[in-house]
């Protein structure tokens, strides 16, 4: 890991988004400059009316920045058309929302493979990954149940598999953990944590203090600028015991709830 | 393997509102099938009125005798001839040379008893003088026994042929063949000598051709006819007389070909003019004319029934659209998603192009189905009506009741051409519409 950490997974260079409302122009990020190296793992936080959102769609290429640049692998989003942001979007950025956004006519596995099908990478091997993901996310044995047959948790644990499916530059969680109680949370957290040793590089977006806890990395927006970029002090580590008894755990209980 | 997951997609998003999509399809269904059903019902009747007019013969001219208006009130009223005489009949023979042959015809209606049976009824019906080329030309086909003979009428026999439906009524148990038929109003008897085979009636055509029920018919030598009965004919109605005087009711020409009867027609109308060119008591059908003038009717007809079908198809696409619509608002979350997790504008294009045109196809196969079903259901509800409601079905005009729907091949293509077409056109603005929202938008759409 500390060999790759020279790598960029993204690096945002005065970056600024306006929106023109009406007659006046609301300048929702006024120069944000960062860099997240690839294996970090990085909270961005801030009130409301911060920012957050705006950085989010902007890191999430569903936006495009009204100034600046926002380097993805070395190229350039700023620049690229409605098409080119898609394919982006479909091969190298891994979505986590806060209420799941699964597909409700999809299966968990076919809910997996919706990025590789936008990619056109459809084939026996991708259906193998994905089961490979979903077994990862300790859902192997409900491949075929539909997001309502599934618990909070459990759909967001298909919407992280998900987002690994492409092998992105980075997972970007939004409030990831936002519609779930604190058991779930924790299981969640424990899961981003278990990828972040793995070498995935996460960024989340959240309002929660106990969650930013978890990462390494803090950014915190006020009024469209940068307030600090941080390391954690007194980073929340689940121990390995920990991360082993929570997904057992979280098996049982959703083993006992069928 | 991409678009074949499309395709699964797309049926499973139907698939989740099966009542609204079974709507939606039920739209283009109606649209295909009344394409097809109201094509095969114009086809069948011109069809048939095609066949009626055939029946009279393409290669014919009829000229029939028409009594004028009684000019004097009273019974002082003198008795003028009208109609065609039998030296005209002779005179077109002899000069047209592209004549083949002209059948005299005088018909009158008559009582019609068997005295044998007594508890038959006189019928009504019509009693025709003509001649042994009678029953090639209109095509009467003999079931038993054999048509009047060139002999026959030669030696002015007192022999006839009966009509089927006539046979039926006055000979419910015996054998007609060589029976008397007496004519009450005549005195006279007449020896069956043939019987022929049902035949359907003939419509009314344009108005100078009344409908020609063939049913309560008898045939007799128009020459016995004359010898017996004379050219004037006097009948009791309602207390008072009325006498008309006239040598044939209608002369039938037939013409070597057909291509020939346009000019025929012309020169038998000068002939029959020559000496009045106003003469109001006769009416010359070309029924040559009236097939010519069928068919163009035939084409109108057919462009006015697909026009209302088409009609049908737009209503049906305009369902699709305003379903899709809904849909694609409803969807909104579903597409920021897509669009999220990579899907391109097209990407949406295309899935939301793939639902319409799966309904469109759907409704497009079913409403073939059941636009092949057309004769059949045609069949069934004639038939259940004839059970159910005889009087109602009675009252049916002839076409209605004769006619057999014939399935246009060319409207099957057609149709489903047209549905597909209307699916891909009324779908693509609610496709569109929906691949043009902000992705951002749609995911925050709740």
């Amino acid at each position: 890991m500390t060999q790759t950490s020279t790598r960029m997974a993204a690096v945002i260079r005065d970056l600024q988004k306006h929106y023109v409302l009406k007659s006046e122009t609301v300048r929702a990020l006024r120069g944000v400059s960062f860099e997240v190296p690839e294996g970090d793992y990085v909270a961005i936080m801030g009130p409301s009316g911060s920012g957050k959102s705006t950085l989010l769609n902007l890191l999430g290429c569903l936006d495009q920045p009204t100034h600046g640049s926002f380097l993805l692998g070395g190229d350039d989003v700023a620049q690229m058309t409605d098409d080119e942001l898609s394919t982006i979007r479909a091969s190298r950025i891994g979505f986590v929302f806060q209420s799941y956004n699964l597909i409700a006519q999809l299966s968990v596995v076919e809910n997996i493979e919706v990025p590789l099908y936008y990619m056109g990478n459809l084939n026996a091997q991708s259906r193998k990954r994905s089961i490979e993901l979903a077994k990862m996310v300790g859902l192997g044995e409900r491949l075929d149940h539909r997001p309502t047959q599934l618990s909070g948790g459990q759909q967001q644990r298909v919407a992280i598999a998900r987002s690994l499916v492409n092998d992105p530059y980075f997972i970007l969680a939004d409030e990831a953990t936002g519609n779930l109680d604190s058991v779930t949370t924790e299981e969640i957290l424990a899961l981003f944590q278990r990828l972040n040793d793995e070498g995935k590089t996460i960024i989340m977006v959240t309002h929660e203090d106990e969650v930013a806890e978890h990462a390494k990395r803090v950014i915190r927006l006020r009024d469209g600028e940068i307030q600090f970029d941080k390391p954690v002090e007194g980073r929340k580590v689940f121990t390995a015991e920990q991360i082993q008894e929570i997904a057992h755990n979280a098996d049982v209980a959703s083993r006992g709830a069928e | 393997m991409r678009y074949f997951r499309t395709v699964k997609l797309g049926t499973k998003s139907l698939l989740l509102h099966p009542m609204r999509s079974l709507l939606t399809v039920l739209g283009i269904f109606i649209g295909v099938a009344s394409v097809i059903w109201l094509l095969a019902i114009g086809e069948g009747i011109s069809k048939e009125a095609q066949r009626q007019i055939e029946d009279l013969g393409a290669e014919n001219i009829i000229i029939r005798s028409i009594k004028p208006p009684d000019e004097s009130g009273g019974n002082f009223r003198q008795i003028t001839a009208f109609g065609v005489t039998r030296n005209e009949c002779k005179l077109i023979n002899d000069t047209i040379s592209t004549v083949k042959r002209v059948l005299p015809i005088r018909e009158l209606s008559q009582k019609f008893a068997y005295t044998g049976n007594p508890n038959v009824k006189p019928v009504d019906g019509r009693l025709v003088g003509c001649t042994a080329d009678y029953a090639e030309v209109t095509r009467l086909e003999i079931e038993r026994g054999h048509f009047l003979t060139t002999r026959e009428v030669e030696l002015n026999r007192p022999v006839c042929v009966i009509a089927a439906k006539l046979a039926e009524r006055l000979f419910p148990s015996e054998d007609p063949l060589n029976k008397q038929i007496y004519l009450p109003e005549k005195k006279e008897n007449f020896k069956i000598v043939g019987v022929l085979k049902h035949r359907n009636a003939t419509a009314a055509i344009g108005g100078s051709l009344a409908a020609q029920d063939f049913s309560l018919d008898i045939y007799i030598p128009v020459t016995t006819m004359r010898a017996r009965m004379t050219d004037q004919e006097t009948k009791r109605a309602g207390g008072s007389f009325s006498t008309k005087l006239f040598e044939l009711s209608q002369i039938t020409v037939q013409v070597k070909s057909s291509d020939d009867v346009p000019r025929t027609a012309e020169l038998v109308e000068a002939t029959l003019r020559q000496n009045d060119a106003d003469r109001q008591d006769i009416a010359v059908v070309v029924p040559y004319e009236l097939l010519e003038q069928a068919k163009t009717t035939r084409l109108m007809f057919m462009m006015f029934m697909g026009l209302i079908a088409a009609i049908s198809l737009i209503v049906g696409g305009i369902g699709i659209m305003n379903i899709m619509l809904a849909t694609v608002t409803e969807r909104t979350r579903e597409i920021g998603i897509r669009r999220a997790l990579g899907g391109k504008q097209r990407d949406i294009v295309l899935q939301f192009l793939v639902e319409t045109i799966t309904l469109s196809i759907v409704g497009g196969i079913t409403g073939i189905l059941m636009g092949l079903l057309c004769p059949v259901v045609v069949d069934v509800s004639r038939w259940g009506l004839e059970y159910f409601a005889p009087q109602l079905y009675a009252s049916l005009p002839e076409v209605a009741r004769v006619m057999r729907p014939t399935i246009v091949p060319i409207s099957i293509p057609v149709a489903f051409g047209i549905s597909v077409v209307v699916g891909v056109f009324f779908g693509l603005y609610p496709a569109v519409r929906a691949a043009q929202l902000d992705p951002i938008e749609a995911l925050r759409h709740e």
